[in-house]
């Protein structure tokens, strides 16, 4: 195509023309709107930033991001009494339940420890002393539970040994305390029940790993005996939960002949969850009164 | 600016512009929306189009003068253009949006429709389909005779550079034309 054709064909456009209704309705409308909405724009403008505005919502996010990060980074700082401190309090629940579930334990005794010096640092709140001792009492009476739910026996006893050595302080730390002497015996009391459980956990599970076998016998025998007692109630069972009892036996078997006691000692524990949930069973079938 | 300045040179523009948009866009309604944005926009800002000297001796001296208002709302149409491709993702603002916007819906339906033939067509989705800098010079200068003077002040260019654009636009055009066949 040569060029002169081509300016002629682009000349054709000029016949577009809006539809004439609209463009008048349109200069109609515009014109009544002008009263209302017409802004007079300042003769002199010293500093423009109007380029924000298109960045505005990646400004306004990082803001609120610096924001939070900074009131949080801030609030780690804080002591008790001081209004950023729930979000301190927060963020260690926080660091709590998001712990791998074996390591719930040490982390809980850790932030216990940080929750008892900050308490150490204040002194003419009694209140809230008070209360953070009562909250300090349910973490320690927590410990020991956590640590008899961790199902491998080698890592409880290592888990158990951690938190022991992290109590270690806790008797100092409640001395440093500006506590009243009945809070503070309550306490002591309960950090050293759950010292005591501690050591008595450790104690057992050793126990247990050096007498793996014999356990394991006495253990297997008394699955043996429930099972010969209660074939009644075991034959009620539904048919999965008699393939996993028969899966972990099988297992259990394997187990002992390669010589791994305490995974088969794991697989009976495992078991023996499951017939404890049934002896519940068992329990409100028999508590139930007859009608 | 005074009604009577603003319908004066709406009236006179009103077909460029439109025709402007329209051949960047692929609806009518799209264009007209558009356009309907430009000519609000350059309401608003009160822009003295003719700088009269009665529009300067009524008190709006202190707005900016714009020696070519032509320019300026071609510029405004050419933003508005870029913002609807890049922000409204190539879709046509809602009928909300345009109501925020302070424009009224029409009471009546326009009946807009603009029938070219199937070789009009083939040159319009050519122009859409070169470069916008190119397609934008072919329409200012062959379509809406604008000079390079004129185009020149729109791009904030200097002419030699508008001549040079304007070739390369025309042989850009042409290659995709001869592409289609």
């Amino acid at each position: 195509m040569f060029e002169k054709d081509l300016i002629e064909q682009l000349k054709q456009f000029q016949e577009i023309k809006p539809n004439k209704d609209w463009a008048d309705w349109l200069l109609s409308n515009i014109l009544l709107k002008s009263h209302q909405t017409v802004m007079i724009k300042p003769r002199v403008k010293l500093v423009s930033f109007s380029f924000l505005r298109q960045y505005q919502k990646a400004l306004v996010s990082t803001a609120l991001v610096v924001l939070f990060v900074s009131t949080f980074a801030f609030a780690q700082t804080t002591l008790p009494g001081n209004l950023l401190y729930p979000v301190k309090t927060l963020t260690q629940n926080a660091k709590i339940v998001l712990a791998p579930k074996d390591y719930k334990p040490v982390v809980r005794m850790q932030i216990t420890k940080a929750r008892l010096e900050d308490m150490a640092k204040i002194t003419d709140q009694e209140q809230v002393i008070a209360l953070m001792s009562q909250n300090i009492q349910k973490d320690l009476e927590a410990i020991p539970q956590e640590l008899k739910n961790i199902q491998k026996k080698q890592k409880t006893l290592d888990i158990s040994k951690q938190v022991q050595t992290e109590a270690k302080d806790l008797n100092n730390m409640i001395a440093r305390t500006q506590l009243q002497s009945q809070d503070k015996e309550a306490l002591e009391k309960t950090t050293q029940d759950t010292q005591a459980q501690v050591l008595a956990l450790i104690i057992d599970t050793t126990e247990e790993i050096n007498q793996c076998p014999g356990f394991l016998q006495d253990k297997l025998a008394n699955l043996q005996k429930y099972f010969t007692e209660n074939i009644q109630i075991v034959a009620q069972w539904s048919p999965d939960e008699i393939t996993k009892i028969r899966t972990f036996l099988a297992d259990i078997s394997n187990d002992i002949k390669v010589g791994n006691c305490l995974e088969a000692m794991e697989k009976i524990e495992s078991i023996n969850q499951i017939l404890q949930i049934h002896s519940l069973d068992i329990k409100v079938e028999t508590s139930t009164p007859e009608n | 600016m005074t009604e009577q300045e603003f319908s004066q040179f709406y009236k006179n523009n009103i077909n460029k512009v439109f025709r402007f948009i329209y051949l960047r866009v692929d609806k009518i309604e799209t264009a007209e929306d558009i356009t309907s944005q430009t000519f609000l926009k350059v309401w608003q800002r009160q822009i003295p189009v003719i700088a009269s000297d009665e529009a300067l001796s009524a008190g709006r001296q202190e707005f900016p003068l714009i020696s070519n208002p032509t320019a300026f709302v071609y510029q405004v149409a050419r933003n508005q253009i870029i913002d609807f491709y890049r922000q409204k993702n190539k879709k046509p603002l809602s009928l909300e949006e345009l109501k925020e916007k302070g424009i009224d819906l029409p009471q009546k339906s326009f009946i807009s429709q603009i029938e070219l033939s199937f070789e009009m067509e083939n040159l319009k989705k050519a122009l859409q389909r070169i470069k916008p800098a190119y397609s934008e010079v072919i329409i200012w200068h062959y379509i809406d005779d604008l000079s390079t003077k004129e185009i020149a002040q729109i791009l904030d260019k200097n002419e030699n550079n508008v001549r040079i654009l304007l070739h390369r636009a025309l042989e850009s055009l042409k290659k995709e034309l001869n592409k289609a066949v």
